[in-house]
């Protein structure tokens, strides 16, 4: 009985630690000016929202907010689409090569981006997509791919074969496979791959910095750096900011977390 | 309908070559059984049937067209796995009307024919269920039911049986035969199960490494089996085979003796012997002998009876059913 006390008390001791980054940053989002001087531990004691409506108008939230949103909405469900595609061929398919892509989605595992980001760069430039979203996009799904396609990998070699045989001697395609018998049980592997890829999108700084110099396709990461100059902090522009960067995201893992763990704990066991 | 026709037909993977020279002819609306142990090559066989493995060397014909470039859905089968593979996803009527949906055949021909297919299965009440709400053997009637609505010309089954318990696995033995009768069309069946093979086959192939043993129906195996493997392997319990002085005195390698062609006789003689188990089975008993030279022998003797272990009993081996084997295995000729 004591042993589960001191496990409460340690776990619980730990999620505080946890959490208090995220809890002082909404304390001082909504803390009026006069009460900054205050610790940052102390709640707000007169509750306001101006710094989330500055952040949102005159710090081009609104806009930032939306090219964010764009940007990783469309890696997820692309992303979606190309790696459990690459997976189906991977896991279902027979044909000469086949081990060598493997090899080389395993290699894109290995390599860091801060490893290959100048010739990336120079590659968006090369092709005009520097400062457009397209080129974001590629960049991210080239970047994550072979994440996805080792997780789809692993939930499809979970489904059983005699499935892919059943529905060929129906029959049906390989795409029709896919799309009809295989993908539809695949539910975990996809929310699993569209809440990573959106969060990860979501959360990049380094790729946008890079390849989004212009204001008007800035995403909220990169926007978030107006409230910090280099002699200068705006503290509740960058908590209110910060929130409003990490609510949908908090948000989206609240409502698919049983299918987030699930399609990441898949294969873990028999 | 249609017949199949193996020419030659063999299978290798890599320097591993797990069938050789398989040739084989199963009729138009025949009932064929492979059967073997485990590793034989029965699946591998069907699977090659299906299209669902390369063919290394030979031919396959199916109604009399060579097969061996045909995708599974253009060779016109269907297949029953042995486990039972149902897109879990699809309620019962989308699973079983999956392939002709494929087909884009109307929405009212696809329910008209699984809504048949359902009421030969006794499934009607079950088609909005989905995979996971089924039993053992509903699901692998849906299985059936899936292969049914497609009107293939022939019917492959891998096993369907061999997930199922004891008793659901007699009843829906019994009602695959019956499948078989009322639609007539070519069925090819693999088990390893030799009493699923002789109860449901017109004829069986016994496979044993790769190869086929013999083929016939089921009584022309048990009765004249064409080697010492298929005379072990068909038949329950299983044939006793004797070497040594019982072999010799018959001018055999080795004998062969059915359990239930031993008679228990009065008076002592050569094979008397100390009974070590009693198997009561109610219409059978079992007797399981010590006999000295002979090893362990089965007896199957009709009826109930009173012997104990510790027994001596007196057996006598009916002498015109007694199987001859030269020591290859191969038989002897009967002796007059």
């Amino acid at each position: 009985m004591v042993g589960r006390y001191l496990l409460v008390f340690f776990l619980g001791a730990i999620a505080i630690v946890m959490a208090s980054p995220l809890i002082l940053t909404v304390f001082s989002s909504l803390k009026p000016t006069t009460e900054l001087a205050n610790p940052p531990w102390y709640p707000p004691f007169d509750v306001t929202f101006e710094h989330y409506f500055r952040v949102w108008t005159e710090g081009k939230f609104n806009r930032y907010f939306l090219n964010t949103v764009i940007i990783s909405t469309v890696d997820a469900i692309v992303m979606i689409g190309i790696a459990s595609l690459a997976a189906y061929a991977l896991v279902f398919m027979k044909y000469p090569g086949k081990a060598l892509i493997q090899a080389l989605f395993l290699v894109g595992l290995m390599i860091p981006v801060t490893a290959i980001i100048l010739p990336l760069y120079s590659i968006v430039r090369s092709v005009g997509l520097v400062n457009t979203h397209l080129g974001v996009i590629f960049s991210d799904l080239a970047l994550a791919v072979s994440v996805f396609v080792f997780m789809f990998s692993s939930y499809f070699a979970s489904v059983p074969k005699a499935l892919h045989e059943a529905a060929k001697i129906d029959g049906a395609t390989e795409f029709q496979i896919y799309w009809r018998v295989v993908m539809p049980i695949a539910k975990p592997a996809v929310v699993t791959t569209a809440l990573l890829e959106f969060l990860w999108s979501w959360n990049d700084l380094l790729l946008r910095l890079l390849l989004l110099p212009s204001d008007k396709m800035r995403t909220l990461s990169v926007g978030l750096l107006n409230f910090q100059g280099i002699m200068t902090r705006d503290v509740t522009g960058l908590s209110s900011g910060t929130v409003i960067i990490a609510l949908p995201v908090v948000l989206l893992f609240l409502v698919f977390q049983r299918h987030f763990v699930r399609g990441m704990t898949q294969g873990a066991v028999k | 309908m249609a017949s199949v026709e193996l020419r030659n037909l063999s299978k290798s993977y890599g320097d591993v070559e797990v069938l050789r020279d398989i040739n084989l002819i199963v009729e138009d609306g025949e009932f064929v059984v492979f059967v073997g142990p485990s590793g034989c090559g029965k699946s591998t066989l069907l699977r090659m049937i299906a299209g669902l493995e390369e063919i290394t060397a030979g031919e396959c014909l199916i109604g009399g067209q060579r097969a061996n470039e045909l995708s599974p859905k253009k060779r016109n089968i269907a297949m029953v796995f042995q486990s039972y593979a149902l897109y879990p996803q699809m309620t019962v009527a989308e699973n079983m009307g999956f392939s002709l949906r494929l087909e884009k055949r109307s929405r009212s021909e696809i329910q008209r024919k699984v809504r048949t297919a359902a009421e030969v299965l006794k499934l009607e009440a079950l088609l909005d269920r989905k995979p996971g709400q089924l039993s053992g053997g509903q699901r692998q009637r849906v299985a059936i039911g899936r292969a049914i609505v497609r009107n293939p010309r022939v019917f492959l089954l891998d096993e369907p049986l061999s997930n199922l318990d004891a008793a659901l696995r007699a009843e829906t033995r019994v009602e695959i035969t019956a499948l078989h009768q009322r639609m007539d069309t070519t069925m090819i069946y693999v088990t390893h199960d030799q009493v699923e093979a002789m109860t449901m086959a017109d004829r069986i192939v016994v496979l044993n490494g790769g190869v086929i043993e013999q083929v016939g129906s089921a009584m022309e195996l048990y009765n004249t089996p064409a080697s010492i493997f298929v005379a072990g392997f068909i038949g329950s319990p299983k044939m006793n085979f004797i070497k040594g002085r019982f072999a010799e005195s018959a001018g055999a390698g080795t004998i062969g003796i059915r359990p239930e062609h031993f008679q228990i006789r009065n008076e002592a003689g050569d094979w008397t012997g100390e009974v070590a188990i009693v198997e009561q089975l109610g219409h059978d008993t079992i007797l399981h002998v010590r006999v000295p030279d002979a090893g362990i022998l089965t007896v199957s003797l009709d009826g109930q009876h009173g012997q104990r272990v510790g027994d001596q009993v007196h057996l006598s081996p009916i002498s015109e059913l007694i199987h001859r084997f030269d020591n290859q295995g191969r038989p002897l000729p009967t002796r007059n």
